[in-house]
């Protein structure tokens, strides 16, 4: 079994009247076991810049959708700014937490609670030919033959920017968006296909409905538009 | 001035090379470098199961460099207090979990709240901050 420790130790000689001196140890485990966690996103490190203060924007750091929710999941980040007046705001969703000054570094646990994904089925029926195209995504499928199920086979063999396929057999597929999205999203429809087919071959969406925005994507927002980098790491489950 | 430094240490052996991460502040007043944070709350609690504690009573000023230390010193590993702050989950301490975050009491609503779940779990905080207002009486 992995061990991992996280270890913290809080010193002031001059806080308070007494010598403050204060040392935890962590070993970090799977929720409610003493199994230990397996998996991180090892040490990145990342500089921000923008061409000016307007044009700042928030990076994402994680993405709740990409982790298994309500876990024992550690956030580490630190600014490594050298300049006192820089920050990095950090927000959860949309709550800003805090802010990391210069030299600054923070850990906490990350509940990764997602919202759910869009998802749709798409159909291939009617008359298809060789040839005939259908488009999705920005990525087109072009018929290597007539036969429906062959054709839906091929649709999920290609690798969709925004989207994942779940496909066993037959002529349904569906589709189902990689990241949790804001509820006012347009539900997907036929009509957000392109379909271009010398018979009446048809590329039908039905059961289609919105997802809803994730609740704890792990945001960080620079103080200034010049150089300012961070590490972080992420340990989870 | 006060100088109060906190530094971690996070090993791992879950890599096929070990992993080890340090890093320390000195935990200064927002934006500069002359200036230590000078005053702590400190605060130790046994909190019943289903219990919503607002872990910090009186609200420190807002946006600045303040840092909250929270401990769940159970020793029971199923135990765990679920951290959330004006209504935004953030995590659950499971016990013998600790965090170390950057807290900006942005307004009252900002809060840090706590609730034990599994059983009594026993809580150690500190909050370094620059300035508390306290709550009339």
């Amino acid at each position: 079994m992995a061990t991992t420790t996280a270890t913290i130790t809080i010193n002031s000689t001059d806080l308070l009247t007494d010598e403050l001196s204060l040392t935890s140890t962590a070993t970090l485990t799977t929720a409610g076991t003493s199994t230990g966690v397996t998996q991180t996103s090892g040490l990145a490190r990342k500089t921000t810049l923008a061409a000016s203060a307007a044009a700042i924007q928030a990076n994402v750091l994680y993405r709740a959708g990409d982790y298994t929710a309500d876990k024992a999941n550690k956030v580490y980040i630190k600014n490594t700014s050298t300049t006192a007046a820089e920050f990095f705001t950090v927000h959860v969703d949309q709550e800003e937490l805090g802010r990391l000054y210069a030299g600054d570094w923070m850990f906490m646990p990350w509940n990764a609670t997602s919202g759910t994904k869009a998802l749709f089925t798409v159909t291939i029926a009617a008359t298809w030919a060789a040839g005939d195209t259908w488009e999705f995504d920005g990525v087109t499928l072009v018929a290597a033959n007539a036969t429906v199920n062959d054709i839906t086979a091929q649709i999920d063999a290609l690798n969709y920017p925004n989207w994942t396929t779940t496909y066993a057999s037959g002529a349904t597929i569906i589709f189902t968006a990689r990241y949790a999205s804001s509820a006012s999203e347009v539900v997907y429809a036929t009509a957000d296909g392109t379909l271009d087919t010398a018979g009446n071959g048809t590329a039908n969406i039905s059961g289609a409905a919105a997802g809803s925005k994730s609740e704890s994507d792990i945001t960080i927002r620079p103080s200034v538009h010049t150089a300012m980098t961070y590490e972080t790491l992420l340990i989870n489950e | 001035m006060a100088t109060t430094t906190a530094a971690v240490t996070l090993t791992s052996d879950l890599l096929s090379d070990n992993m080890s991460v340090t890093a320390s502040t000195t935990c200064m007043k927002a934006g500069t470098t002359a200036d230590g944070l000078d005053q702590m709350e400190y605060g130790y609690v046994d909190l019943v199961t289903g219990d919503e504690f607002d872990l910090i009573g009186a609200t420190p000023t807002a946006s600045k460099a303040s840092k909250l230390y929270l401990k769940n010193h159970s020793t029971d590993e199923t135990y765990f207090i679920s951290i959330v702050q004006n209504a935004q989950a953030i995590g659950k301490l499971y016990g013998g979990d600790w965090m170390f975050i950057p807290a900006d009491f942005h307004d009252a609503a900002g809060d840090i709240m706590i609730t034990a779940n599994g059983g009594t779990n026993k809580i150690c905080y500190a909050l370094f901050h620059e300035g508390i207002t306290l709550v009339a009486s």
